[in-house]
């Protein structure tokens, strides 16, 4: 029962030290030609964006003006994330429920939302929602319709939360699903209730589980966040758009507005990778 | 023996998977205060269905279990009725073959999980409690490893600690040993044997013939879902009645 492999008492012998080397070798030229090459498309990309003559002055000026959409961008996302995770929850402890109520709802939910276009809910939300408001007012409902009007911040993030909480309930079910058995056992064995083995053994495994999918989903949000433009919301996209139209200057607007798209998703996913190595103590890596 | 009150009754246990896979075909069983029973038999014969019924890990389709008191008939489920149930399996401790050990919790934070959420036992008490039963299977300096890093008869030791701190009455094993590798066997059963000797009522599944000789009061053999013969060790293993024990018990000595 020793806790490590050690070395036969003859010592590692010299073949299998060159063996070692090559291996170590082999991976750092593998690391440094990886890192040649992606320089070098960098580099490509910039060498065809001079090519175009990008009028850098003019991009410089608007930068400034560009960054400040981030703002909304930010924070349409993380309101809306956190609205999905929550949804998405309660969806996946609703589709794995065998209460008829719960289970019908959230089927239907996810069915529903996963199958109509995001950018018809965004106008259902922005636009057909007051009406349905104006109705209800006139059958007898008063306020309801102030109610409903929703302003556009508000609008969008309630579109992208319920849109984005449809996918995230697959994928929290999916990820309760995926803890073993005998771990429910285990607790049941222990006389826990059906709640406590949710919350103390299925939900913090599961957890680890679903954080790279929910990450990807992230990602993507801060992306699909460029959708509550359309209800003129002077978020990033919305800004490099209506500069880049008023002074013939898409181009370098929008590649401005992509170049700061993907750096947020760089942090971003440097940050999952940090969460990802916390989450793993106690985890056997899979190699 | 027979004058006191049986802490395990079970009356024509029926179990049936799917529509006809008849999987236990009415099984009595009594159980004393402080026995050990061991059961053998074929794999797929029902032993370990039996003892997941014990504790409705597995529903039973028909018939009568008794745990220290507790009535529960085979039947729909209700509200009372899982209370009942839950009643029970804090009575009862299981230990399973493939030890299923919380792996997000440090093998303190597994031994003191059932005393703090389902007893609601303070923390400071349960761990010192759950030290004391780490020491016991012989583990106090794994106290703040997770499981991952632990051997397989570590991870059963650790899991038998966890199942002791809620203090049951009662102690199931359902096939301990048959996920560890052979030089690890021993470890466990040392524990069992200990527990034993303490007086724990123990149902034990198992292929472990020298813990059956060496520590059972009363092994039974099960095949095709019914006793098919029960005794004190020492009859059933040198002078079986049956022609099939016969042969199981050629097969596996």
């Amino acid at each position: 029962m020793t806790d490590s492999v050690s070395a036969p008492s003859g010592g590692i012998p010299p073949t299998a030290r060159l063996a070692l080397d090559q291996l170590a070798s082999r991976r750092r030229r593998f690391n440094i030609n990886l890192t040649i090459v992606l320089i070098g498309i960098l580099f490509s990309l910039f060498a065809l964006l001079t090519l175009l003559g990008l009028d850098l002055r003019f991009m410089g000026s608007w930068l400034g003006f560009l960054l400040t959409g981030i703002g909304y961008t930010l924070m349409v996302t993380v309101l809306a994330i956190t609205l999905a995770c929550i949804i998405a929850l309660l969806g996946a402890l609703g589709r794995l429920s065998r209460n008829p109520i719960a289970n019908g709802l959230a089927t239907f939910y996810v069915s529903l939302i996963r199958g109509t276009p995001l950018l018809v809910q965004v106008y259902m939300w922005y636009l057909a929602l007051p009406q349905i408001g104006q109705a209800l007012e006139q059958a007898g409902i008063p306020g309801v319709q102030k109610l409903l009007t929703l302003p556009a911040i508000p609008a969008g993030i309630l579109a992208l939360g319920v849109c984005y909480g449809a996918y995230m309930t697959e994928t929290f079910r999916a990820g309760i699903q995926s803890i073993d058995i005998g771990q429910t056992e285990a607790a049941q064995a222990l006389g826990m209730t059906q709640s406590q083995i949710m919350r103390r053994i299925i939900l913090p495994q599961a957890l680890r589980v679903v954080i790279p999918p929910i990450s990807n989903d992230f990602i993507a949000m801060i992306k699909d966040s460029s959708l509550v433009s359309l209800m003129g919301v002077w978020e990033l996209s919305y800004r490099a758009t209506k500069i880049g139209r008023r002074y013939f200057r898409s181009l370098e607007m929008l590649i401005m507005a992509a170049a700061i798209y993907w750096v947020m998703c760089i942090i971003l996913q440097a940050a999952q990778a940090r969460i990802e190595e916390r989450m793993a103590r106690g985890e056997r890596r899979k190699q | 023996m027979e004058t006191k009150h049986p802490i395990i009754r079970v009356r024509n246990l029926h179990k049936i998977f799917g529509r006809d896979l008849h999987v236990l075909r009415g099984i009595d069983l009594d159980v004393q205060p402080a026995e050990v029973i061991v059961i053998i038999g074929p794999s797929g014969s029902g032993k370990s269905t039996f003892l997941r019924c014990l504790n409705f890990l597995e529903e039973p389709t028909s018939g009568t279990i008794e745990i220290d008191g507790v009535v529960i008939p085979a039947g729909e489920p209700g509200r009372e009725r899982r209370e009942h149930i839950r009643q029970i399996r804090a009575k009862m401790g299981m230990v399973f073959q493939q030890f299923n050990l919380f792996p997000h919790m440090t093998a303190l934070e597994n031994v003191i999980e059932g005393p703090v959420t389902v007893k609601k036992i303070p923390k400071e008490e349960a761990i010192r409690k759950g030290e004391e039963l780490l020491e016991w299977v012989g583990l106090s300096d794994k106290r703040d490893e997770y499981p991952s890093r632990l051997s397989g008869g570590q991870q059963q030791r650790v899991a038998i600690a966890r199942s002791l701190a809620m203090e049951p009455k009662i102690m199931l094993f359902d096939e301990p040993t048959s996920a560890l590798d052979p030089e690890l066997i021993g470890e466990v059963v040392e524990v069992m044997e200990r527990l034993a000797n303490e007086g724990m009522t123990m149902v034990v599944v198992t292929h472990e013939m020298h813990f059956a000789k060496d520590v059972a009061d009363r092994v039974l053999m099960m095949e095709d879902g019914m006793w098919i013969e029960q005794g004190p060790p020492e009859e059933i293993f040198t002078n079986p009645k049956e022609e099939r024990s016969r042969q199981f018990l050629a097969h596996i000595l």
